[in-house]
C-alpha cells in the first residue's frame, strides 16, 4: 500500500479523499491555490503545497505544478478527485511517466471514453445500446438524409465535448442545417473540434447511471444504479438509489450493459456508465462514461456498504476485489442533495459570499460532505457546490423524510443557496411518486420563488436578545454603563 | 429596551423588559414570556411562551441573519432612505450584473449604437459563462465594466441611452 498520496483537488472531494487516506494510514498531501490558503482540505491534510494563483488554469489544472508538488513531497500516487485533471488522459500519462501511480483508469481508457463520437462507435461494437444516430456528417444534404432516417426530434451534440456545449435540440427539419452550423461553431470554439453527432432526442428521458468497479486482475462488477433525473442546466441536483423507475429485469439488463461498456475499454478502478432511459418505452441508451469518481458516489456507498474511495486506492495499489457480482446487493434507499451557492429564483445563477454560520445536520442515516466550515468564503473561482447532504432510509419514503429533516436542520447564513428549493422538490408529489425526468425541474419549477416566511415574533425577540450581551458574573446589575444595560445596535425611543 | 427591525417591506418593534429569570417581550404590542435557555456564539436557545426554540444567527455588516425551524430571515436596521440605484429615471436604461462574476469580455465601446438583444458583455463565475444583452435599442452612454474586473450582483455595468 502507498505511504503517501497527493490529492489533486479541492473542496468536499479533497476532504473526502483525505479522510479515506487517514483511515488507511496513508499520509495525505493537499494542494491549494492562493484562494484556498485556509481551506478545509488544507487544514485537514498532513502536508499542503501551494500550486499557484486562484485561477484554476494556473493551479488545479496545471499538470506541471501538481507533478512538482508530488515530487517535492515524495507522494507515490495521485488521486485526481472529479473535475479538474481527473479525465485528462495526458495528465494520467504524465503521472505514470513521472513514476507515480494515477488513482483511476489507464490513459487509454480515459481517451477511449473521452471522445463521444469514438465512444459511441466502440459501444455499438460492444453491443451496448446507443440512441439511433449518425456521426461524421459534414454537408447539409447528408445531414438531412440522416435526420430523415432517425426521425424527429433530434439532438445535435459535439463529438469532442460535454457540459451541454454545442448541444441543440431540433424539432423541425427546416431548423436542422442552421442548428448544425451553430453547434459546429460552438464545438469548434469550445473544444477545437467541430465534429458533430446527430441522435434521436428522447423527450421525458430519465438519467440513470451505473457505478462500476474493476481491479487490475480482470474482476469487473457494477454496484447498481443511481437515478439522477432531477437536474437544472444539465447538472444534477438530487440523486438517489435504487431508481424508483427500474424493474429488476431492466436493472439486470442495464447492469450487464454497463459492465460490457467498461470491459470493452479495459476499464480499471471506479467509473460510471451513464444511460438515457426513455420513460415511455423503457428503452435505454449509452450516454457517456465518466472515467473517475462521481460527485454522487455516497448514495452507492450507503446502500452497497462499500467505501468507493478506499477501493479506488486499493485497486490502484494492485489489490484484487474480494467480491464478485453475485455477492453484491443493495440495502435500503439513499438520496443525495447538492447544496449549491446559487439563487433558484434567479435562474439558478451563482451566488458568492461568506459562510457566516454553517451548522450541519446529524443523526442516524445522515452524512454531510463539505469542503467548508463557518467563516469560509464562497468565491467566483470554483464550482458552486457548498455541501452534499446524503440520507439513508429503510425505503424510499423513509429516506425522503430523513433528507427533508436533515435539510431543515442545515443552517447556512450569509449566502444565497438552494436549500429551500431542494426541500420544495423533495415535497413535490411528482417527485414523491418517482415520476420525474431530466427537463422536469425547468418545466415544473419555472418562476419558482422562496416561500414567504413572514416575520414571526419569536425571530424578532431572538434578534433583540442576540444583540444583548449576557450578564457576566462580574458585571454590576446596577451599573448604568454595563453592556447588559447598554446594548449596541439600533436602540430607539429612549 | 427597544429595538426596531426591517425586513424587506415589513418592519417591527420589540421591547424587552427583565422579568424574574427571563424577559417580558412586547412585539408590535403583543406580550410574550421569554427565557434564555442557552447562549453560544451564534446560537441562542429560548423558551418562548413555553416553546423551546433554537436560533442560529450571524451579523453581516448592519444585517442580521437568523435561522429557525428551516426558515432563514434577515433583519436590517430601520430604513435609511433606499440608496440611489444608479441613474435610472434620467432616460437611461441601466444594465446590471445578474450574478457576481468576473468580466470576460466587453463587446461594445462607449458611444456605440446597440440593438435590443445585442450582447454587451460576457461574464464568468464558477465555470459558468453568461451573456449580458442590451434590454433596449439605443446608444452606450456609460460603460462601467472592464475586462478582468470583478463585479457584484446588481452592479451597474452599462447605461443605454437615446
Amino acid at each position: 500500500m502507498f505511504k503517501k498520496v497527493l490529492v489533486a483537488n479541492r473542496g468536499e472531494i479533497a476532504v473526502r479523499i483525505i479522510r479515506a487516506c487517514r483511515e488507511m494510514g496513508i499520509t495525505a498531501v493537499a494542494v491549494y491555490s492562493d484562494a484556498d490558503r485556509r481551506a478545509l482540505h488544507v487544514r485537514l491534510a498532513d502536508e499542503a503545497v501551494n500550486i499557484g494563483p486562484a485561477q484554476a488554469s494556473e493551479s488545479y489544472l496545471s499538470v506541471e505544478r501538481v507533478l512538482q508538488a508530488a515530487a517535492a513531497t515524495g507522494a507515490e500516487a495521485i488521486h485526481p478527485g472529479y473535475g479538474f485533471l481527473s479525465e485528462n488522459a495526458d495528465f494520467a500519462r504524465a503521472v505514470q511517466q513521472a513514476g507515480l501511480v494515477f488513482i483511476g483508469p489507464t490513459p487509454e481508457a480515459i481517451e477511449a471514453m473521452g471522445d463521444k463520437g469514438r465512444a459511441r462507435t466502440r459501444m455499438e461494437a460492444a453491443g451496448v445500446p446507443v440512441a439511433p444516430g449518425y456521426q461524421g456528417l459534414d454537408d447539409p444534404a447528408a445531414l438531412e438524409a440522416a435526420a430523415a432516417k432517425i426521425s424527429l426530434p433530434l439532438l445535435i451534440k459535439a463529438a469532442a465535448g460535454g457540459g451541454g456545449k454545442g448541444m441543440r435540440v431540433v424539432h423541425q427539419l427546416s431548423e436542422l442545417v442552421e442548428a448544425a452550423a451553430a453547434a459546429r461553431r460552438e464545438a469548434q470554439h469550445a473544444f477545437g473540434d467541430g465534429r458533430l453527432i446527430l441522435e434521436r432526442y428522447i423527450p421525458h428521458a430519465r438519467h440513470i447511471e451505473f457505478q462500476v468497479l474493476a481491479d487490475q486482475h480482470g474482476n469487473l462488477v457494477h454496484l447498481f444504479e443511481r437515478e439522477c433525473s432531477v437536474q437544472r442546466r444539465h447538472q444534477k441536483i438530487i440523486e438517489e438509489t435504487p431508481s424508483p423507475y427500474l424493474t429488476e429485469a431492466l436493472r439486470a439488463k442495464m447492469g450487464e450493459a454497463a459492465v460490457a461498456a467498461a470491459r470493452s475499454v479495459g476499464y480499471t478502478n471506479a467509473g460510471t456508465v451513464e444511460f438515457i432511459v426513455d420513460s415511455q418505452s423503457g428503452d435505454f441508451y449509452f450516454l457517456e462514461m465518466n472515467t473517475r469518481l462521481q460527485v454522487e458516489h455516497p448514495v452507492t456507498e450507503w446502500t452497497v456498504g462499500i467505501d468507493l474511495v478506499q477501493w479506488q486506492i486499493r485497486i490502484a495499489a494492485g489489490e484484487p476485489l474480494p467480491f464478485k457480482q453475485d455477492n453484491l446487493s443493495q440495502r435500503g434507499h439513499a438520496i443525495e442533495c447538492r447544496l449549491y451557492a446559487e439563487d433558484p429564483a434567479n435562474n439558478f445563477l451563482p451566488a458568492t459570499g461568506p459562510l457566516l454560520t454553517f451548522a450541519v445536520p446529524s443523526g442516524p442515516g445522515v452524512r454531510m460532505d463539505s469542503g467548508f466550515t463557518s467563516g469560509d468564503q464562497i468565491t467566483i473561482h470554483y464550482d458552486p457546490l457548498i455541501a452534499k447532504v446524503t440520507a439513508w432510509g429503510e425505503n424510499r419514503p423513509a429516506a425522503i423524510q430523513r433528507m427533508t429533516a436533515a435539510l431543515r436542520e442545515t443552517v447556512l447564513l450569509g449566502i444565497t443557496h438552494n436549500g429551500q428549493f431542494l426541500q420544495d422538490v423533495l415535497s413535490d408529489p411528482q417527485f414523491i411518486a418517482g415520476g420525474v425526468y431530466t427537463t422536469w425541474v425547468e418545466e415544473h419549477f419555472n418562476g419558482w420563488q422562496p416561500p414567504q416566511c413572514g416575520l414571526p415574533p419569536e425571530v424578532l425577540v431572538a434578534a433583540a436578545l442576540a444583540q444583548l450581551q449576557p450578564p457576566s458574573a462580574a458585571a454590576d446589575e446596577h451599573d448604568p454603563y454595563s453592556p447588559w444595560r447598554m446594548p449596541n445596535g439600533y436602540r430607539v425611543g429612549q | 429596551m427597544h429595538f426596531r427591525y426591517q425586513s424587506g417591506q415589513q418592519s417591527a418593534e420589540v421591547t424587552l423588559e427583565r422579568s424574574g429569570d427571563g424577559f417580558r417581550a412586547l412585539v408590535n404590542g403583543v406580550a410574550y414570556a421569554v427565557e434564555v435557555l442557552d447562549r453560544q456564539p451564534g446560537v441562542l436557545s429560548l423558551r418562548f411562551d413555553g416553546r423551546p426554540l433554537t436560533f442560529y444567527w450571524a451579523q453581516d455588516g448592519s444585517r442580521k441573519w437568523i435561522s429557525q425551524g428551516g426558515c432563514t430571515y434577515w433583519l436590517d436596521p430601520p430604513a435609511q432612505r433606499a440608496s440611489q440605484r444608479g441613474s435610472e429615471g434620467d432616460g437611461n436604461t441601466a444594465v446590471r450584473a445578474p450574478m457576481p462574476a468576473q468580466v470576460l469580455a466587453v463587446q461594445v465601446a462607449s458611444g456605440d449604437p446597440v440593438e435590443r438583444g445585442q450582447v454587451l458583455l460576457l461574464l464568468e463565475a464558477m465555470k459558468m459563462e453568461i451573456q449580458v444583452k442590451s434590454p433596449a435599442a439605443g446608444r452606450v452612454n456609460r460603460l462601467l465594466a472592464a475586462v478582468g474586473q470583478t463585479v457584484d450582483r446588481d452592479q451597474l455595468l452599462v447605461e443605454i441611452g437615446e
